[in-house]
C-alpha cells in the first residue's frame, strides 16, 4: 500500500482536528457538555418559550453532523471552544439530540465513508434530492431531523454562506431559490421531522455498555475474509469511552492488531480511532440495542476506500452461540472443498444445507470450525443456511453448477489523484469480482439471481470512451494491480498531457473469472478525478 | 515541471519590478496603446502593455482578505481607474492605474448585513457612476436571512467611504451589468437580459434568455461571469442548448449569443453539436463576424455563417479572452499567472505574458486604450 500514501498532509491534520476527537480523551463528564451549551451557545441561541434553545432545539443530528455544526460555529462565528470542550459539546448534543438507530439505517454508508456508490431516491424526496443533492450527498440531509420551519431556514444559510449557489450549474437551470424556500422545506419537514416516535422510544431505552470480550469476522476488499477477537474495556465509568484491542487474523494467514480508543454516542454510535498494523484506522460501528453485536465499517483515515466490514458478537462467559460467517461462501456442484465457519460458542453438528455433505471435520474450536464439504453433483443452485449446533446463519453456503455471470464491485468506482507534490493522499479503488448464478428463471439481472460471493479474477483496463482514448487516459490516470487495486496517478498538472491537464481520466476495468475452464468477464466504469479539498465528515 | 514553474515565477517577479518604474502617461503621450487590466491573488491589480508583452504596473489593493481572489473588474472608459471586487467579495475599490492610489472604496457589508458582489460591475460611460450588483444577507442571532439583491449605484467621486447614491431593485442571479454607451440603458444579465433605466431601475426592455422560445429548442445555459465587451460594445457569451430536429434526433448545440449594447440588438449563432467545454467569448472589434471562445481550447467561429472557423488547443485552462484594438491579437487569461497571446487570424500562439506570482483565477481581464 505504500504507493497510495502521499506526503503527510497538513490539511488532513486540520480535518482530523475537526473530526470526532478521540486521541486526547478529556477529563469530562456529561454535565460539562450541557454547561458549555448553556453558556456558550445560548449567547446567540436564546431559549424559546418551551425552554429549548433556538435552532438547537429544532433539530437532531448524528455525532458527525453535530461536530460539523460546532466546527462551523468555531470557524465562522467565533465561538471559543478548546478541543476537549468541543468534544464535550458534541457528545452532549449527539446524546440528547441524536438519531435513533432506525433513523440512520439507510444512510450508514455516508457515516462509514463508503463513497463508491450512486444515491437514488423515489417519490416526493426527488425534488429535495434534485434541489440539494447536486452539491452534497442526499444522505447528509437524510441524517438530520428538523422542524419544517428549521428546514426552511437552511436555504437562507446556504445562499448567505455560498452566494454562487444560484448561478452554478445545477442552480441556474431552475428557480433554485424559489424551490428551496417554498417547496422543499415542507417535504423535508415531513420526511425528516424533528419529533419522531423512533427517537422518543430510543430515548426511553436503557443504554448498554460495550465493555467485554468479542469475537468478530468480516471481509476486507482486496484481502478477503478475516476473523478475530476483541477486548473492549470501559475507560472511566459513565463517559461512554473505551480502550479497545482487536486482533485480526486474515484467511491469507496474516495477523494484524488494532489498538486505540472508542466512544459511543447516542447509546449506539461506536466511533474508534485505532492503530491497525501500520494504518491509522477509524471504526464506524453500531452497537445493537441489546448490546450483543457491533457491526459496521472501518477505513484508513484519509484514504476512505481502504477498509472492510466487520460483524462482532459477544464472547466469553454467558455469551450466546452465534455463527458469524462462512468462508468461502460458495461451493461448486460435484466438488469437495474446505469450508470455514466462524462464530462464538460453536458446538454440535455442522449442517451446510441440502445437497452439501460434511465429509469430515478438519479442525474445530468454539470460535471456528473447518470442515471438508462435498457438494452433490445434482444439487440445486441456491444459498443454504448454515448451522453449527444451535447457531444458524441464514446466508450460509451457496451451491452452484456454473458461475453464470460475474459483476465487478464497487457499484460506482471513483479514484482520486493524490500524492505528487500535493498535500492529499491518493484515494484508490479496490475492485472485486463477484460471481452470480441466474437462479430458477435462467435470466441475468432478475430478483432470483444468486449471489455466490467473491471469485479471484485477472484484471485489465482500457480507455472508457473515444475522448479517453484521445487523451490516453490509460497511460496517465493510474495503474491497476494484479489484485484489482487501482492506484490513481499523481496530483497536479501534467506537462506531458494534452492541455497540460492533470491525471484525471475515464477507464473501463475488466475482471475475468475462470470457472472450471470457462472464462467470464465483466467491466466497470472507473472515474479518476481530482482531489477533494473540502472533505467534511459527512459529504 | 518544478524548474519550469520556478523559472516562470522568477520571470514574473523580475517583470513586476521592472514594470513598477514605467509610466502609463509617458507611454500614452507617444501613441494610444492597448493595456490589459487584470488581477492576481491575493491583492494585486496588474496593468499590462499588450504590445510590449510587459507588466507595466502592479498595484496593491489595500485592506483585503488574504487568500482570496479578485472577482469582477471594470475600468473607466478613459482607462484611468479600475474598480475591482475583492475582500471576500465584500468590498469594491477604485484604483488609480497610474499611481496605484485607492481613490474609491465601498464596503458592501455593514455590521449585521453581509453583502457580496461577484462579477456584475460596470462604470458609466462618463466614468461618474459605478453600478454593482449586491447580494445581501442579514446575519441574525442563530440564523441568516437572505435579502433581495439590488444594484448599488455609487458616485465615483465619493472617495474611500462611498455609500450608494441609490439602490435599484434587481432580480436574483445577475452575473453581468453593462451600461449602454449613451447611458440610457443598464443591461442586467439574469434569467433574461433585462434592460433597466440606470436612473430609476425601471425595467424598460428585455431580451429573452430563459424565456427564449424557439420550436425544437430547450432553455439555453450559460455561466456568464467574464465581462469583456469593451472593445466592441457587444456583450457575448457562449451557451449550450438542447435541440430536437424534425426527425426527433436530439443534440446539445453550442452557440454564441451576443447583445449589441450600443444598438440594443441581439444576434446568435449556433455552430456545432457541443463537443468541447467553453467558458467565455469576445468578439473581434475589426472583423465583427469573428468570435473567440476559450477554455482548454481556443475556438474561432463566424457569427454570420454559423460556422466553426478554427480550433486550437491551449497550453492549459483559460477563462478570459480579449481582442486588440486592431483586431489582430487575442489575449487569453484567467486561471493561473499568465496571459497567452495568439494571432486572431491563424490562432497561433505568439507569446506569453507572466502577470505576477499569484493566480488570476476568475478575475476579469479588461482592455483599455490610452
Amino acid at each position: 500500500m505504500e504507493k497510495v500514501h502521499g506526503r503527510k498532509p497538513r490539511m488532513l491534520a486540520l480535518a482530523a482536528s475537526l473530526a470526532v476527537p478521540l486521541l486526547t480523551p478529556p477529563a469530562q463528564a456529561a454535565t460539562q457538555g450541557e454547561t458549555l451549551v448553556n453558556s456558550k451557545c445560548i449567547t446567540c441561541h436564546a431559549p424559546a418559550e418551551d425552554g429549548q434553545l433556538a435552532r438547537i432545539g429544532d433539530s437532531r443530528r448524528t455525532p458527525e453532523g453535530w461536530d460539523m455544526t460546532v466546527a462551523r460555529m468555531i470557524i465562522s462565528h467565533g465561538v471559543k471552544l478548546s478541543a476537549d470542550e468541543r468534544a464535550a459539546v458534541v457528545k452532549y448534543l449527539a446524546d440528547t439530540r441524536g438519531l435513533a438507530p432506525e433513523e440512520t439505517d439507510s444512510y450508514r454508508y455516508l457515516i462509514e465513508r463508503d463513497f463508491n456508490r450512486v444515491e437514488r431516491v423515489q417519490g416526493e424526496a426527488q425534488l429535495a434530492f434534485d434541489t440539494c443533492a447536486r452539491c452534497h450527498s442526499y444522505g447528509r440531509i437524510a441524517l438530520q431531523r428538523r422542524t419544517e420551519s428549521d428546514w426552511a431556514k437552511l436555504p437562507h444559510y446556504h445562499v448567505g454562506q455560498y452566494p454562487v449557489i444560484e448561478i452554478q450549474a445545477g442552480g441556474r437551470d431552475r428557480n433554485w431559490w424559489e424551490l428551496a424556500t417554498t417547496q422543499v422545506p415542507a417535504i423535508l419537514g415531513k420526511l425528516y421531522p424533528n419529533d419522531s416516535g423512533a427517537w422518543q422510544q430510543w430515548q426511553q431505552r436503557e443504554r448498554v455498555s460495550a465493555a467485554g470480550t468479542w469475537r468478530f469476522a468480516g471481509h476486507r476488499p482486496g484481502r478477503g475474509a478475516y476473523e478475530g477477537v476483541a477486548t473492549i474495556e470501559a475507560d472511566r465509568a459513565g463517559t461512554d469511552r473505551y480502550k479497545v484491542k482487536f486482533q485480526f487474523d486474515y484467511a491469507d494467514g496474516q495477523r494484524e492488531t488494532a489498538e486505540g480508543e472508542a466512544i459511543v454516542y447516542t447509546g449506539y454510535e461506536w466511533r474508534a480511532s485505532v492503530k491497525q498494523g501500520s494504518m491509522d484506522v477509524r471504526q464506524v460501528f453500531t452497537l445493537s440495542p441489546d448490546g450483543q453485536t457491533l457491526s459496521g465499517r472501518w477505513y484508513e483515515n484519509g484514504i476512505d476506500a481502504i477498509g472492510g466490514r466487520l460483524l462482532a458478537a459477544r464472547s466469553g462467559k454467558g455469551s450466546a452461540e452465534r455463527l458469524l460467517a462462512v468462508e468461502p461462501t460458495h461451493i461448486k456442484a460435484g466438488t469437495t472443498q474446505h469450508v470455514t465457519l466462524y462464530g462464538n460458542g460453536l458446538s454440535g453438528d455442522v449442517n451446510l444445507g441440502d445437497g452439501i455433505t460434511v465429509a469430515r471435520v478438519v479442525e474445530r474450536s468454539a470460535g471456528k470450525v473447518v470442515v471438508e464439504a462435498r457438494a452433490d453433483g445434482a444439487g440445486k443452485d441456491g444459498v443454504r443456511a448454515a448451522a453449527v449446533g444451535n447457531a444458524r446463519l441464514q446466508q450460509g453456503l451457496a451451491l452452484y453448477r456454473n458461475v453464470d455471470y460475474v459483476a465487478v464491485e464497487p457499484e460506482q468506482a471513483m479514484a482520486v489523484v493524490g500524492g505528487g507534490k500535493g498535500p492529499l493522499p491518493k484515494v484508490p479503488v479496490q475492485f472485486e469480482s463477484v460471481g452470480y448464478a441466474f437462479g430458477p428463471d435462467g435470466k441475468q439481472g432478475t430478483a432470483d439471481d444468486i449471489r455466490l460471493g467473491y471469485f479471484p479474477a485477472t484484471w485489465s483496463m482500457i480507455n472508457a470512451n473515444a475522448f479517453a482514448e484521445e487523451m490516453q487516459d490509460t497511460a496517465y490516470a493510474g495503474t491497476l494491480r494484479a489484485d484489482g487495486l487501482f492506484i490513481p496517478g499523481d496530483a497536479g498538472p501534467n506537462p506531458k498531457r494534452r492541455f497540460g491537464t492533470n491525471n484525471a481520466g475515464e477507464l473501463a476495468v475488466t475482471a475475468t473469472v475462470d470457472d472450471a475452464g470457462r472464462k467470464l468477464s465483466a467491466s466497470k466504469h472507473l472515474i479518476v478525478t481530482l482531489q477533494r479539498w473540502n472533505d467534511p465528515p459527512l459529504r | 515541471m518544478k524548474n519550469k514553474q520556478q523559472s516562470t515565477l522568477r520571470k514574473a517577479f523580475a517583470l513586476g519590478i521592472v514594470g513598477l518604474g514605467m509610466s502609463l502617461l509617458s507611454q500614452a503621450s507617444l501613441a494610444a496603446k492597448d493595456y490589459l487590466v487584470t488581477a492576481v491573488r491575493p491583492n494585486k491589480l496588474v496593468v499590462v502593455d499588450a504590445q510590449a508583452r510587459q507588466v507595466v504596473k502592479t498595484h496593491e489593493i489595500p485592506n483585503t482578505a488574504p487568500g482570496n481572489s479578485v472577482a469582477g473588474i471594470a475600468v473607466s472608459r478613459d482607462g484611468k481607474v479600475a474598480y475591482a471586487i475583492h475582500n471576500r467579495w465584500e468590498s469594491v475599490s477604485g484604483i488609480d492605474l497610474e499611481t496605484g492610489k485607492e481613490v474609491f472604496r465601498a464596503e458592501l457589508s455593514s455590521p449585521d448585513i453581509r453583502a457580496k458582489a461577484h462579477f456584475a460591475i460596470d462604470v458609466s460611460p462618463d466614468g461618474k457612476e459605478l453600478a454593482v450588483y449586491v447580494n445581501p444577507t442579514r446575519l441574525k442571532p442563530g440564523e441568516y436571512e437572505v435579502l433581495d439583491p439590488y444594484i448599488a449605484i455609487y458616485d465615483t467621486a465619493a472617495g474611500i467611504h462611498a455609500q450608494p447614491v441609490r439602490k435599484l431593485p434587481a432580480p436574483r442571479r445577475a452575473t453581468t451589468l453593462a451600461y449602454s454607451p449613451d447611458y440610457k440603458r443598464l443591461y442586467t444579465f439574469t434569467w433574461d437580459m433585462l434592460v433597466l433605466d440606470p436612473k430609476t431601475g425601471e425595467q424598460i426592455g428585455s431580451h429573452p434568455w430563459k424565456s427564449w422560445k424557439r420550436e425544437g429548442y430547450g432553455e439555453p445555459d450559460s455561466l456568464s461571469v467574464s465581462p469583456q465587451f469593451e472593445q466592441t460594445n457587444e456583450f457575448a457569451t457562449p451557451y449550450f442548448i438542447q435541440h430536437k430536429d424534425k426527425d426527433g434526433k436530439e443534440s446539445l448545440r453550442a452557440g454564441i449569443w451576443a447583445l449589441d449594447i450600443e444598438k440594443d440588438t441581439v444576434r446568435f449563432s449556433e455552430f456545432e453539436d457541443a463537443t468541447v467545454m467553453f467558458f467565455s467569448t469576445a468578439i473581434n472589434p475589426v472583423r465583427r463576424n469573428e468570435a473567440y471562445t476559450v477554455y482548454t481550447q481556443l475556438t474561432k467561429t463566424d457569427l454570420d455563417t454559423n460556422t466553426l472557423l478554427k480550433r486550437v488547443d491551449l497550453d492549459h485552462t483559460f477563462y478570459t479572452v480579449n481582442v486588440s484594438s486592431d483586431g489582430k491579437e487575442l489575449y487569453i487569461g484567467g486561471t493561473i499567472n499568465e496571459i497567452a497571446v495568439h494571432d486572431s487570424d491563424t490562432l497561433e500562439k505568439k507569446g506569453t505574458i507572466i502577470v505576477g506570482r499569484g493566480d488570476q483565477v476568475l478575475s476579469s481581464m479588461r482592455l483599455v486604450r490610452r
